[in-house]
C-alpha cells in the first residue's frame, strides 16, 4: 500500500492506495492531488483569485456566468438547501463571520452583528439560471461558503479520476471528515473506519467497513467557545442564526461523498427526527447521531450498518437509543456494499 | 518505435474520412451575435484548464474539440457539459462553419502549424505559450497574424494577473528607480512528468509527456520561463542583446531528452540583466520574479506581489572638519552586509479587477474578439518572448554566447 498526504482546502487530504509499484502509485497520486489543488483553487472562499470568490464579489451586482462544474457544485448545494428546508445552506458565511468562526475560534456576536448577518443569509436568495449558467445574489452581502460540501465534492472527483485510471483499491480522506472507500484492501471486506466518541476521540463508538461508499462526520469539537457554561460550536443553524445545541457529532454514509458531506451537516442541524425524513430520500444512506452534552450523551442511528452497542463506547456514560419509528425502516434494503 | 509525428499522422490518416466522430449531431442553433463559439485543438491538461476559464465568460461555448488522444474527448465533454462535436484532424475542425475563434494548446512543435492554419481559416487565435519552437517558426506565426488581420493572443495568463499589471505600472512610473537586474525562478520538486496509463507504451509516453522530448518541446525554458521572460521584456522594453546558458539532465535520468534544470542569463542594452533558473529538485523559490531597481524591489509570485522600497539614505550632517581634525577612533567591529527587506508592501489589487489569471486572460481575449480590440499579449509579445526562449535554448545547447542580432529580426 502507498500513502501520501497533501494540504488543501484548509485541511490535509490523505490517500492510501494499492498499486503494482511505486512508479504507478506516484502517477496516481499526481493525478489525484493535482485535481484536489485544482478544485481548491476553484472553490476556495479564502483565495481572492478563486472562481467562488469571483462569484461572491460579483453576483450581488450582476448575474455571474460560471463553468458547468462550478455551476453543478452550486446547484447541488442549493438542492440540499431545498431538501433540508434550509438546514444545510452554503450562504451561511456571514453568520460564520458574525460568530467569529471564519478565521478564529469564535465569539458571541452583538445583536446588530447578528441581525446584519442574518439579512445576508438564505439560499432562497441565490438565483440560478441553468440555461445561461449564471449565479445571482438577490440580497447584498451574500457569499457562498463551500465548507459543508466542498471536500466531499473534491473526494468524489478524485475517486472518479482514480477509478478511471485503473485504481481498484484506495481510501481518500479529506481531513478525516469526508472519506471515500474505493473498493477494499486485498482480502478485506472493506476499508475500516472508526467513528470516535466526541468527548474522547481516542475511543470508538462504532467501526464500519466501507467498500465503494463514502462517510462524512460533523462534530462540535472542531471550532467552539464556551460562554456561561454553554458550548457554542461552529455549525450554524441558518434558520435561527445560532450555533446548533444538543448535538455532538453526526456521521452519514452514502455512495457519494458530496452527499455524505452535505448530509452530515444537515443531520447535525436537523437532528434525527426530521433528519431521517431526508436520509430516506437518498439511496443507500445511513446516519449516526451523538446527542446530548459531554456529561450525558446518547446515540441515535438510522440504518447504521453495524450494531452500535457492540463497539467500544459501551463502558462510558452513553446509552443507545433507537426510537421506535426508526426501527420500522430497518427492514428496507440498503444501497452499497458494506 | 512510433514517434509522435507518426502517431499523429497515422491517427489523422486513419480517421480523415470521418469528419465528425461523434454520433451527436451539431444541433447548435445559428449563434446569436453575442455568442462566441470556440474550437479547441489540444484539450489536454492545459487545454482543459483554459476551457474551464473560457466557459466562465458570458456567451462562450465550445463548439468543437480536436485531439489525437481519444480519452481527451470524454474529459473535455465533461467540462463543456454537452456532447460537443469532436474531431481527430484539426483541418476538419477548421472546416466547421460555426467557429469564431480557435484555442490552440497543442505541443509546442505544432504551434506554428496549428496557429497559422487557424489564422488562415479566418479565425482569431488564442495560442498557448510560447508562440513557436524556433525563431523561423515565430517569424511565420507573426507574419500569418499580420497577413490575415486576425487577433492573436499569446496564452500567458500572468500578463493579465492584476498584481503583475499593477507592478508593471509602478515600475514604469519609476517607483523602483532604474531597473538593473531581474532574477526569475520557476523551481519545482517533482519529475515534471504526467502519468501515462500504460507506461510501456512508448508512443503514448511521448504523446502525453511531450514536454520531455526535444522533438516537441522547448523544455523548462519554454514551458515555464516564457511567463517571466515576457514580463522582463515588458519591464526592460527591448529585446536582449545576448544570452548565455547552461542546463542538463542531471537528476531525473529517466529517458527524457530535455534538461531537468536550466539557468540562463540574458544581457540587455545598458548592461541590464535577466537571470532565469528552473530546477526540478527543490521548490523553495517556487515561481518568483524579483525586479531590482535602484529605488527598490518588487517580488511577484503566482498569487501576489510585494514591493520593498530601499530606505532613503540621508546626507551626513557631520562636519568634515570634525572628522578631519579629530580623526576617527578605531575599534574592533564586524558588520555583515545585511540585506534590506523590511516588511514589504503588498501590492493591492482593486477588488473589481481581481480574479484568476487564466480567467482574466480568457475574458480579455473574448472581449478582443467580440469588440475587435487588440490583445495585450499580442503577436509582438509572442514573437519577442518566443525568440528569446528559442535563443536561450540555443545557448544552453551550445554552451556558447548567442547574440540576438545574428539570429533574430522582427519580420517586416
Amino acid at each position: 500500500m502507498f500513502y501520501r498526504s497533501h494540504p488543501a482546502m484548509g485541511t490535509i487530504f490523505t490517500i492510501c492506495l494499492y498499486a503494482v509499484d511505486r512508479h504507478q502509485a506516484d502517477a496516481d497520486f499526481e493525478i489525484a492531488f493535482e485535481d484536489i489543488d485544482r478544485l481548491d483553487s476553484t472553490l476556495s472562499n479564502y483565495r481572492p483569485e478563486s472562481e467562488l470568490s469571483r462569484i461572491n464579489r460579483t453576483a450581488a451586482r450582476e448575474p455571474v456566468t460560471t463553468d458547468p462544474e462550478v455551476f453543478d457544485f452550486i446547484q447541488r448545494s442549493m438542492d440540499y438547501s431545498h431538501r433540508s428546508n434550509g438546514a444545510f445552506d452554503i450562504t451561511v458565511g456571514p453568520l460564520m463571520r458574525a460568530w467569529g468562526f471564519f478565521r478564529g475560534q469564535g465569539h458571541y456576536p452583538s445583536p446588530t452583528e447578528l441581525a446584519n448577518a442574518r439579512t445576508s443569509v438564505g439560499w432562497q436568495h441565490v438565483a440560478l439560471d441553468p440555461t445561461l449558467r449564471t449565479v445571482r445574489f438577490e440580497v447584498p452581502g451574500m457569499e457562498l461558503d463551500p465548507g459543508g460540501i466542498g471536500k466531499g465534492f473534491a473526494v468524489d472527483s478524485v475517486a472518479d479520476l482514480l477509478r478511471a485510471n485503473g485504481v481498484t483499491s484506495a481510501l481518500i480522506d479529506a481531513g478525516s471528515s469526508s472519506i471515500y472507500a474505493l473498493g477494499a484492501p486485498p482480502h478485506e471486506q472493506g476499508w475500516k473506519v472508526q467513528i470516535p466518541r466526541p468527548e474522547d476521540r481516542t475511543k470508538s463508538i462504532s467501526t464500519v467497513f466501507l467498500r465503494d461508499l463514502s462517510l462524512s462526520t460533523s462534530g462540535n469539537y472542531e471550532k467552539f467557545f464556551w460562554l456561561n457554561g454553554k458550548l457554542y460550536c461552529h455549525i450554524m443553524d441558518p434558520r435561527t442564526g445560532e450555533p446548533v445545541q444538543g448535538v455532538l457529532q453526526t456521521t452519514v454514509i452514502t455512495p457519494r461523498a458530496v452527499d455524505s458531506d452535505a448530509l452530515s451537516t444537515a443531520m447535525f442541524v436537523m437532528g434525527p427526527v426530521s433528519g431521517v425524513k431526508l436520509l430516506k430520500t437518498v439511496t443507500g444512506a445511513s446516519g449516526l447521531w451523538v446527542l446530548g452534552n459531554l456529561k450525558a450523551t446518547h446515540i441515535v442511528e438510522w440504518h447504521w450498518p453495524v450494531n452500535v452497542s457492540g463497539t467500544a463506547y459501551a463502558s462510558g456514560d452513553m446509552h443507545r437509543s433507537i426510537p421506535r419509528h426508526f426501527e420500522a425502516d430497518r427492514s428496507k434494503p440498503r444501497g452499497g456494499n458494506i | 518505435m512510433m514517434n509522435r509525428r507518426e502517431f499523429f499522422g497515422k491517427t489523422a490518416g486513419a480517421l480523415a474520412a470521418v469528419s465528425v466522430l461523434s454520433s451527436a449531431k451539431n444541433t447548435f442553433p445559428v449563434p446569436p451575435s453575442d455568442q462566441i463559439n470556440l474550437g479547441i485543438i489540444g484539450p489536454g491538461s492545459r487545454g482543459q484548464s483554459l476551457m474551464r476559464a473560457f466557459l466562465r465568460v458570458p456567451g462562450v461555448r465550445f463548439a468543437a474539440l480536436c485531439d489525437v488522444y481519444e480519452p481527451r474527448f470524454a474529459q473535455a465533454r465533461k467540462i463543456t457539459g454537452e456532447e460537443t462535436p469532436i474531431y481527430k484532424d484539426y483541418r476538419l475542425l477548421l472546416d466547421a462553419k460555426n467557429l469564431d475563434a480557435i484555442v490552440v494548446s497543442t505541443p509546442l512543435s505544432f504551434h506554428e502549424e496549428h496557429v497559422t492554419a487557424s489564422l488562415e481559416s479566418g479565425r482569431h487565435v488564442y495560442g498557448e505559450k510560447d508562440m513557436a519552437k524556433t525563431v523561423a517558426s515565430c517569424d511565420h506565426v507573426y507574419q500569418a497574424v499580420k497577413r490575415n488581420g486576425k487577433h492573436y493572443q499569446l496564452g500567458t495568463q500572468y500578463h493579465y494577473a492584476p498584481w503583475f499589471v499593477e507592478a508593471l505600472q509602478r515600475i514604469r512610473a519609476g517607483k523602483l528607480g532604474e531597473i538593473t537586474q531581474i532574477y526569475a525562478y520557476w523551481h519545482r520538486n517533482n519529475n515534471w512528468r504526467r502519468p501515462v496509463p500504460d507506461p510501456k507504451d512508448k508512443a503514448l509516453e511521448r504523446l502525453i509527456n511531450w514536454r520531455l522530448y526535444r522533438e516537441f518541446s522547448g523544455g523548462l525554458l519554454a514551458e515555464l520561463g516564457t511567463h517571466q521572460i515576457l514580463f522582463a521584456l515588458e519591464v526592460l522594453g527591448t529585446l536582449p542583446e545576448s544570452v548565455i546558458g547552461t542546463g542538463g539532465i542531471d537528476y531525473w535520468k529517466d529517458g527524457r531528452e530535455v534538461p531537468d534544470n536550466v539557468q540562463v542569463v540574458y544581457r540587455f542594452p545598458g548592461g541590464k540583466i535577466l537571470f532565469f533558473s528552473s530546477i526540478t529538485t527543490n521548490r523553495f523559490e517556487g515561481m518568483k520574479i524579483c525586479v531590482y531597481g535602484t529605488g527598490g524591489t518588487i517580488v511577484l509570485t503566482e498569487a501576489r506581489g510585494t514591493a520593498y522600497y530601499e530606505p532613503a539614505t540621508k546626507n551626513s550632517s557631520v562636519p568634515e572638519k570634525l572628522i578631519v581634525e579629530h580623526g576617527i577612533v578605531t575599534t574592533a567591529s564586524f558588520r555583515a552586509e545585511v540585506p534590506y527587506t523590511g516588511p514589504g508592501e503588498t501590492i493591492r489589487v482593486p477588488e473589481d479587477k481581481n480574479g484568476s489569471p487564466d480567467f482574466l486572460a480568457c475574458q480579455s481575449f473574448i472581449d478582443c474578439v467580440r469588440n475587435n480590440r487588440h490583445p495585450g499579449a499580442d503577436e509582438l509579445s509572442g514573437w519577442k518572448s518566443g525568440v528569446s526562449v528559442a535563443l536561450g535554448n540555443q545557448a544552453i545547447d551550445s554552451g556558447e554566447k548567442v547574440v540576438f542580432a545574428e539570429h533574430a529580426k522582427l519580420p517586416g
